[in-house]
């Protein structure tokens, strides 16, 4: 409830004020001035040149935009399924009381999300060199393969290879997430169920999951979001074979910053943020009507 | 809480922000121009390559009265912020260096100054040809000048040679491995013999190293044009890579880097600046090395300067560039580092003398020299390097995939035109 009492005395403001300097100066101006680009042609070395709607029309010819929205949905979809399944059953286990050192597993688990992405991307791209990386030498020391896997030359191995980085690299995130998530259920509600002679997958279905759906569908949406985002990993292992694990963003990185085709890749960055904006309503959309369910 | 105070703490934040966030705006202001002959003044420099520091030293030592501020910005994203600062017109140093692979965007742009006004044609006459080339801009004024040139050559472990080649003589391996057919042939020899193990060269790729300066241009008034020698050489490249004459190593890969030192590889294409590629630790590569000349001259790379256009410091930026294009830096910087030099009188000075602890009796100048004379002299193409890249990218994909040239064609056509939409793609 609203106290009445607050003082709304207008020095606050200024204690405000340099968020919104800093905001208008390097946020808001270069977000307007990305639009202006997008509607000219501009390289960096000369002033830009008005061309309207052009890298607009340019961008909804370019299979390479396609592929790389597809790309990166695919990327997505095969990191987060993987993620949230891992996440939640570790949460699952590591809340138990009788788990011996479940401390130190949280935090084990938890450490990759403290490395840069740029170096789980070096880490993963040496250890699946074709000639030199460590998993091809252990499977072929257990006998698993003959001749070592060409795991870059392969579009579907490397898009699994740039979801199992991300995969690793979150899941002890949304581990620690489900965690808080499930300390914030009654014990009660176990105590009640184990009275009335309920098993733990009882417990784990009837009672977990649904009390853990509001946390699920944050983990959900925040993933739709950085997901649609993904950038620095993928980058480390490359464009993959047919540009198989070619993103959004790295397009847009390669086009503007190292093409230096600063307008076209403005057009991208909006046209990301529309594809991000839509993926981000739908997700909220699927949320309500959770809720309107519950 | 007064309200002066509250106002003065606001303003103290954003003004404490502001003083973070900008930069030191430098002008050449207090450096004090040429007097009397006399060089003296500041200059600044930006670059991506630690060795400009002994530059600096070096010149601060021949004009005492100079100083020579060095901004070292590592990594890939050097050439954003120059763009950055040469835009904005504020913080830009006096003089910045350019990598080969993008000089051809600063040189024709009105950022550098023309170095031929200044007197740069008299620099550059005694210059390897292709070096002075890269420097110039479309309508053939200098406006970068390096201090060195990048030959590259077949490096190969002497002991390793004698073993497979039946010789450690440079002479000899070159002529052995002067054409790709020969290449071919003694590449398979030597996968037959090592039972796979060994392989002759590194990768198909040194193909596009070694052939790419000796192609027509791409791009022609406006439209793609794909040499066909380029065709005929993607056969030749499918051959190498079908009969383990490579060992299938990315250039700078990591089974690379161990090829050379271990000598899986008996033939690496390498620039002559790499050799901090090699494991010399406690000397254990002193004398273990040869270099042999390849079926064609190339180069790889090239760091350039150039002077800003609108630095007030320009005569002294001049003598910098000067200094570096003289015979007694390139003479320091070839006896220091290795580097090879950019005027060919050096070249000539050293070529029977010069030694490498790395490469024994070796006068390593040799093959380098011949190499460099055998390269054409071309100036800086807006596509040249990116269209080749892209070559490289689709066709390296192919070889790999055994894929048909026409299919091959195909998608280096798309992807051309994809990146470049105002280019004419039949």
């Amino acid at each position: 409830m609203r106290n009445s009492s607050i003082n709304k005395s207008r020095y606050g403001f200024y204690f405000v004020l340099p968020y919104f300097i800093v905001f208008l100066v390097f946020g808001l101006t270069p977000i307007l001035f990305s639009l202006y680009l997008s509607f000219t042609k501009w390289d960096g070395f000369s002033d830009p040149v008005w061309v309207g709607l052009d890298n607009y029309a340019r961008l909804f010819k370019d299979t390479y935009f396609f592929k790389s929205i597809g790309n990166t949905l695919i990327i997505w979809i095969m990191s987060i399924v993987p993620q949230l399944i891992l996440a939640l059953a570790l949460a699952m286990i590591l809340n138990e009381k009788f788990i011996k050192g479940k401390h130190f597993f949280r935090a084990v688990f938890y450490f990759p999300n403290i490395v840069t992405p740029v170096t789980l991307g070096v880490l993963f791209s040496l250890m699946f060199d074709w000639q030199t990386g460590s998993v091809n030498k252990f499977l072929m020391a257990i006998g698993l393969v003959d001749d070592p896997v060409y795991w870059f030359n392969s579009p579907w191995l490397s898009r699994i290879i740039v979801a199992g980085v991300i995969m690793w690299q979150y899941f002890g995130f949304n581990m620690l997430v489900f965690i808080a998530g499930l300390q914030s259920i009654p014990e009660e509600l176990y105590e009640a169920a184990q009275v009335d002679g309920a098993t733990k997958w009882d417990m784990a279905t009837q009672i977990t999951l649904p009390l853990l759906k509001p946390v699920l569908l944050f983990t959900f949406i925040t993933s739709v979001i950085g997901g649609l985002q993904l950038f620095d990993a993928p980058l480390m292992l490359g464009n993959g074979p047919d540009n198989s694990t070619l993103t959004m963003v790295m397009y847009l990185f390669q086009t503007a910053f190292q093409q230096f085709d600063y307008s076209y890749g403005a057009a991208i960055a909006y046209a990301i943020f529309v594809i991000v904006l839509f993926f981000s309503l739908i997700s909220m959309k699927f949320s309500n009507m959770k809720k309107v369910e519950e | 809480m007064k309200k002066w105070f509250s106002i003065l703490l606001a303003s103290v934040l954003v003004l404490t922000l502001f003083t973070a966030c900008g930069n030191k705006v430098e002008t050449a202001a207090d450096a004090n121009k040429s007097n009397n002959g006399k060089v003296e003044g500041k200059l600044t420099i930006w670059t991506f390559f630690g060795q400009v520091e002994d530059m600096a030293k070096e010149f601060e030592k021949k004009y005492p009265d100079a100083e020579v501020e060095v901004k070292i910005f590592p990594g890939d994203q050097y050439q954003t912020k120059l763009l950055n600062v040469l835009q904005s017109g504020k913080g830009v140093p006096d003089i910045f260096d350019l990598e080969r692979s993008y000089i051809d965007k600063f040189v024709n742009s009105n950022f550098t100054a023309n170095l031929s006004d200044m007197g740069a044609e008299d620099l550059v006459k005694d210059y390897v040809p292709y070096v002075h080339a890269l420097g110039r801009a479309e309508n053939g004024d200098v406006k970068a000048i390096s201090d060195h040139s990048s030959p590259g050559g077949f490096w190969y472990i002497k002991e390793n040679a004698k073993k497979y080649l039946g010789t450690d003589d440079p002479e000899q391996i070159s002529q052995m491995v002067d054409s790709w057919d020969k290449i071919i042939e003694l590449g398979k020899k030597v996968s037959k013999e090592s039972g796979g193990k060994v392989h002759l060269i590194s990768s198909h790729a040194n193909i596009y190293d070694i052939e790419a300066y000796h192609m027509k241009p791409w791009v022609k008034d406006g439209k793609l044009k794909i040499d066909p020698k380029w065709l005929e050489l993607y056969e030749t490249q499918k051959e190498i890579f079908n009969n383990d004459v490579d060992a299938k190593l990315d250039f700078f890969s990591a089974g690379w880097g161990n090829a050379i030192n271990d000598g899986s590889v008996i033939l690496t294409a390498m620039p002559a600046w790499a050799s901090f590629m090699v494991d010399n630790k406690d000397g254990a590569a002193e004398d273990k090395f040869g270099v042999a000349r390849t079926p064609k001259g190339w180069y790889m790379g090239g760091t350039y300067r150039s002077i800003y256009e609108k630095s007030e410091n320009k005569d002294l930026a001049y003598k910098f560039i000067e200094f570096i294009a003289s015979e007694e830096w390139q003479q320091h910087n070839l006896e220091a580092t290795g580097n090879m030099p950019g005027l060919l009188s050096v070249y000539e000075k050293n070529v029977d003398t010069f030694k490498s602890e790395m490469f024994g009796d070796q006068n390593v100048l040799k093959p380098y020299y011949d190499t460099v004379k055998d390269i054409p002299a071309t100036n800086s193409d807006k596509y040249g390097e990116e269209v080749l890249a892209k070559w490289r990218k689709v066709s390296g994909q192919g070889v790999k995939d055994n894929d048909d040239i026409k299919d091959v064609i195909k998608e280096f056509k798309k992807e051309v035109k994809n990146t470049f939409p105002e280019l004419e793609v039949e």
